[in-house]
């Protein structure tokens, strides 16, 4: 009983700060004006909404995968060198601590038409005119994975931190060599970390806005921008509907790695 | 037959040091094809960093190690086909029994059929058939090791390392498992080289025992070399408890026997060393090994004898326990059978003490 | 249309504004801070008071500009206290108004703003005409609202792009072969309603042929542009940052942002021909506690002085005929409002927008997708 109430405080903020809010705009999705299930059939047949839905889930897929190729090294750097740790884990946090405005700037001047990577390109000849980078899909998910790695790197480096480092002793005494004590022992044992990682980067992802507005192609639009040209535009239930669209997805993806045998738990136990 | 099965480890000044300091100082052994040698020290002596060094996780900064004669530094320990047991077990949590015991074999490149034949002979081995479904987690500790042990041996490597393999089970426990090591190397006949810091564990298992002490050997022997023959005082004091007599040589006679002055007696001890007359010495005794000599004293070889007060008189069930005095002060214990037909001493009784020469160290 | 012209310093939007920071500095020229600023000495009674008035601006430079403007001399003639706001939006007045927690007692917002919250519910009380200047043309008043800025969403482009020649109209602005590189445009993302006006006159639509749009033949205007707009833009400072780091040659731009840029010293343009003429205006929430000021406060800030004192401190046009007698010559050029500049504008037809938008921007959507 004790416990329950130390929590009280937290759940009534929730409940007054999250949970009644995010109701209320899930009612305005079927009872504006009139009570009915229009707003989301209107959807299901409206073919922005489901290009606009298809970018969304493609971008937060190749942003998922992405952030997982170059994360999961990083995150081996970063538990099996614990000499270069603190340079590791303030190189990762730095841009963390940074907002992302200013880190879509950074990408800003880096990719411009005259920007940093383009003059260098240019000055060494390898080009003869200026690439087209920022403004283009490519640059979103550039932009995404760098602003969501350390979502990937933290979860994976924390599983591979809790695996008991007599195992790759044991399994190299055993006669695996470094790449099948990696393959047998390693990787399965961080699954935990890896489905935390994905699972945070694909919903984060979901809902990036700034950094596709900033840095994406002009066709690229996101569930999140829809969303808010739709509160401006006042249509105010159509932009719940989205939103209660994103949120099942969200809880979709999150409930489907619950499911998924041995890593459901990575959420509630330290995963041994 | 089994020597051919095990292999030969030797090693040569073998140094280990972080930071510049030295764990392992200098370590010579010759581990014979087939023994069970024991590696016993205080923590810190550098047992387990020898090893280590053994089994390739630690490299030597000096120094060589052998096995059957071909130099292993530098080999990394996939290449090197030794079995070894963890103190933790090491068992991975994400394979089942018959996964772990079977991943060497896997390692080898051995069939599945083959694998599946051998994984089922060790579980035998080890008296766990039919637990090869199971998760490491769902077994107990004494499970737990006796799996890791057939996962170390089910490949037969010619050479198992054990680190303190059963550091975490209870005595019950760890006394079964003792027994069943040893019969385990008497079926094998492979080499066996095992760390541990108990001494009792060491005296009951081992072939010879190697005791290490600040990254050196102290002493290589048989378990009773070692208790009745202690080299030094650290191996006297380390292995069981004894009594130490500071004395002065006053003659050295044959069969390495010296002659001591201590506490105003003569007293005869076994030195294999010949000190010079004069020289300030440390003579031990085992306390089990003393005698009041009033008591029931039956012996005909040459005793050696000193005068006592009894400070304190502990019963404790199978022996009563002396806390004595010598007459400059130099505390004495002696351990004598319980009996109702033995009289106790009370404190403060004056007494005489005697022992066997052969009893008698030089240290 | 809700997009804020000028840097506040709350929101996304205004997040974005950052990017244009380092050229927001000097708004007011040297030679017009040393020109002397018409003075308004009397009020007539009728719009004097006691109390408050809450007004919801964009906050940054547009606020600094109103209160030297007309906060501080209203509050001096009328005896109502000015507490100015930033953050005007029309979802604040819908959320605001329907929670029946007002506490805005007038808001600047777009004229098609107002008409577009009018068109779903009573979010506004109507404007009291009886107290407004008469120098404040018809065109500029409407029942909810009383317009008081004239801006322009106009052309510009780089002067170092194009070996000197300069585009006049979105015939050249359609010429990627004549005028070379990339275009930016405004688009949808942020609630924006589409330029489809300027796709029509590059497709050879007169200026006074353009409403009622054609949205079929406007879309295949835009059609044959598409590829070279690397950007939609939906804030006011994208654009500015598009021209300063080169990554476009030409782009469509709120008016009022290019004297910074060109202060800046960034070799960039206007080219009037052809730009939209668009408005702000006063709104008074339905149930503002303070109606009576706001009403007051909307006619006196629609006078003919105060309306030139905001083109002092700010390159937008004054609602009132009457102001352009009281702004210098060279300033006047720089206006929307300009009899000079105003004829080249199109009028913005926010009628035609509030019938239509619900329709139109979808299908932009769906072609901008395609």
């Amino acid at each position: 009983m004790v416990p329950l109430l130390l929590a009280a405080p937290l759940v009534l903020y929730m409940l007054a700060f999250y949970a009644l809010p995010v109701l209320a705009m899930l009612m305005r999705s079927i009872s504006d004006p009139t009570w009915s299930l229009t707003h989301y059939k209107d959807l299901a047949g409206d073919p922005v909404f489901i290009k606009v839905f298809w970018n969304t889930l493609e971008t937060s897929f190749i942003v998922t995968v992405s952030t997982l190729l170059l994360g999961y090294p990083v995150a081996l750097a970063l538990v099996r060198a614990p000499k270069w740790a603190p340079l590791i884990l303030i190189l990762i946090l730095l841009p963390f601590w940074t907002s992302v405005l200013v880190r879509s700037y950074a990408w800003m001047v880096l990719m411009g038409r005259h920007g940093l990577i383009n003059e260098a390109l240019l000055a060494a000849g390898l080009l003869e005119r200026p690439l087209r980078l920022l403004n283009t899909p490519l640059a979103t998910q550039i932009a995404m994975t760098h602003i969501l790695l350390p979502y990937m790197i933290l979860p994976i480096a924390n599983a591979l931190r809790q695996i008991d480092p007599s195992l790759a002793r044991a399994a190299s005494g055993l006669g695996a060599t470094p790449f099948a004590s990696f393959r047998q022992v390693t990787l399965p044992l961080s699954m935990p970390g890896v489905a935390a990682g994905v699972l945070l980067v694909f919903v984060l992802a979901l809902g990036f806005y700034i950094t596709p507005a900033m840095v994406g192609g002009p066709r690229e639009i996101t569930l999140s921008m829809l969303i808010s040209q739709q509160v401006e535009e006042l249509n105010w239930a159509y932009a719940a509907t989205l939103s209660a669209v994103l949120l099942a997805t969200a809880l979709g993806i999150i409930a489907l790695f619950y499911r998924l045998p041995g890593i459901g738990n990575a959420f509630t136990t330290s995963g041994r | 037959m089994a020597a051919e099965l095990g292999a030969s480890v030797a090693l040569r000044d073998l140094e280990k040091s972080y930071d510049r300091v030295a764990a392992v100082a200098g370590v010579s052994l010759d581990i014979r094809s087939g023994e069970f040698l024991t590696l016993l020290g205080p923590s810190g002596s550098g047992k387990t960093t020898t090893l280590m060094m053994i089994a390739g996780f630690e490299t030597p900064t000096g120094g060589d190690i052998a096995i059957d004669g071909t130099s292993v530094v530098g080999m990394p320990p996939y290449r090197r086909n030794i079995g070894m047991v963890f103190q933790n077990y090491a068992l991975f949590p994400h394979l089942t029994v018959a996964e772990n015991i079977g991943f060497p074999l896997k390692q080898r490149g051995v069939s599945k059929e083959d694998r599946a034949r051998l994984v089922g002979e060790a579980l035998e081995l080890v008296h766990l058939p039919g637990y090869g479904g199971r998760y490491p987690r769902q077994l107990s500790g004494g499970q737990q090791q006796r799996v890791a042990l057939a996962r170390a041996i089910v490949f037969k490597p010619r050479l198992l390392l054990m680190d303190e393999p059963l550091g975490a089970l209870d005595k019950q426990l760890r006394e079964n498992l003792q027994l069943e090591m040893r019969r385990l190397h008497a079926d094998l006949g492979i080499t066996f080289i095992y760390v541990t810091h108990d001494q009792e564990e060491a005296l009951t298992m081992s072939d010879r025992i190697a005791v290490m002490n600040d990254g050196l050997v102290a002493q290589v022997g048989r378990p009773e070399d070692l208790y009745d023959r202690p080299s030094n005082r650290f191996v006297a004091s380390f292995i069981g408890e004894s009594n130490f007599l500071p004395a002065i040589v006053r003659a050295l006679e044959d069969n390495d026997v010296v002659v001591a002055e201590c506490q105003g007696a003569l007293i005869r001890a076994v030195c294999p060393s010949r000190p010079a007359a004069g020289d300030k010495v440390m003579l031990t005794t085992r306390p089990e090994r003393l005698r009041f000599t009033d008591g029931a004293w039956n012996s005909s070889t040459p005793q050696n004898r000193l005068s006592v007060t009894v400070t304190e008189a502990v019963f404790a069930g199978e022996r009563c326990r002396y806390m004595l005095q010598a007459g400059d002060g130099t505390a004495v214990v002696l351990k004598e059978p319980s009996s109702a037909a033995i009289r106790r001493r009370a404190v403060g009784e004056q007494a005489e003490i005697a022992w066997s020469v052969a009893d008698t160290i030089l240290v | 249309m809700a997009r804020s012209r000028f840097p506040s310093p709350l929101g996304r939007r205004a997040a974005l504004g950052i990017l244009g920071a380092g050229l927001s500095g000097p708004f007011i020229r040297p030679s017009l801070a040393q020109a002397a600023w018409p003075e308004q000495t009397t009020i007539p009674d009728s719009l004097k008071g006691t109390g408050e008035v809450r007004i919801a601006g964009y906050g940054g430079t547009m606020q600094e500009a109103q209160q030297k403007a007309y906060y501080d001399s209203f509050e001096k003639l009328s005896g109502i206290k000015v507490l100015a706001f930033p953050g005007a939006s029309p979802t604040k007045v819908k959320a605001m108004v329907e929670t029946g927690n007002v506490e805005w007692d007038m808001a600047q917002l777009s004229r098609g703003s107002i008409m577009n919250l009018m068109k779903t519910g009573d979010y506004f009380e109507k404007i009291d005409y009886s107290l407004v200047d008469d120098g404040v043309g018809k065109e500029h008043r409407f029942e909810y609202g009383l317009e008081m800025l004239v801006w322009a969403q106009v052309l510009a482009y780089r002067t170092d792009a194009f070996k000197g020649s300069a585009p006049t109209g979105w015939a050249d602005f359609w010429d990627t072969r004549k005028f070379p590189g990339d275009r930016a445009m405004f688009g949808t993302s942020g609630g924006g309603w589409p330029e489809m006006e300027f796709a029509l006159m590059a497709a050879g639509v007169p200026a006074d042929k353009v409403y009622p749009l054609d949205v079929d033949k406007a879309l295949a205007s835009y059609t044959k542009i598409k590829k070279d707009v690397v950007k939609w833009w939906d804030t006011g400072a994208v654009p500015i940052q598009l021209l300063t780091d080169r990554e476009v040659t030409m782009t469509t731009v709120w008016n009022g942002r290019m004297a910074a840029l060109q202060a800046a010293g960034v070799p960039a343009a206007i080219s009037w021909e052809q730009g939209l003429s668009k408005r702000d205006a006063w709104g008074i929430p339905k149930g503002a506690k303070n109606k009576a000021n706001a009403m007051k406060f909307a006619a006196f800030s629609t006078m003919a002085i105060p309306q030139a004192r905001i083109a002092f401190a700010i390159p937008y046009g004054s609602v009132n005929g009457g102001s352009n007698e009281y702004i210098p010559p060279d300033r006047l050029a720089m206006l929307p409002s300009a009899p000079e500049i105003k004829k080249k504008l199109v009028n913005y037809n926010y009628d035609w927008w509030i019938d239509n938008r619900e329709a139109v921007i979808p299908k932009f959507n769906k072609w901008l997708l395609s």
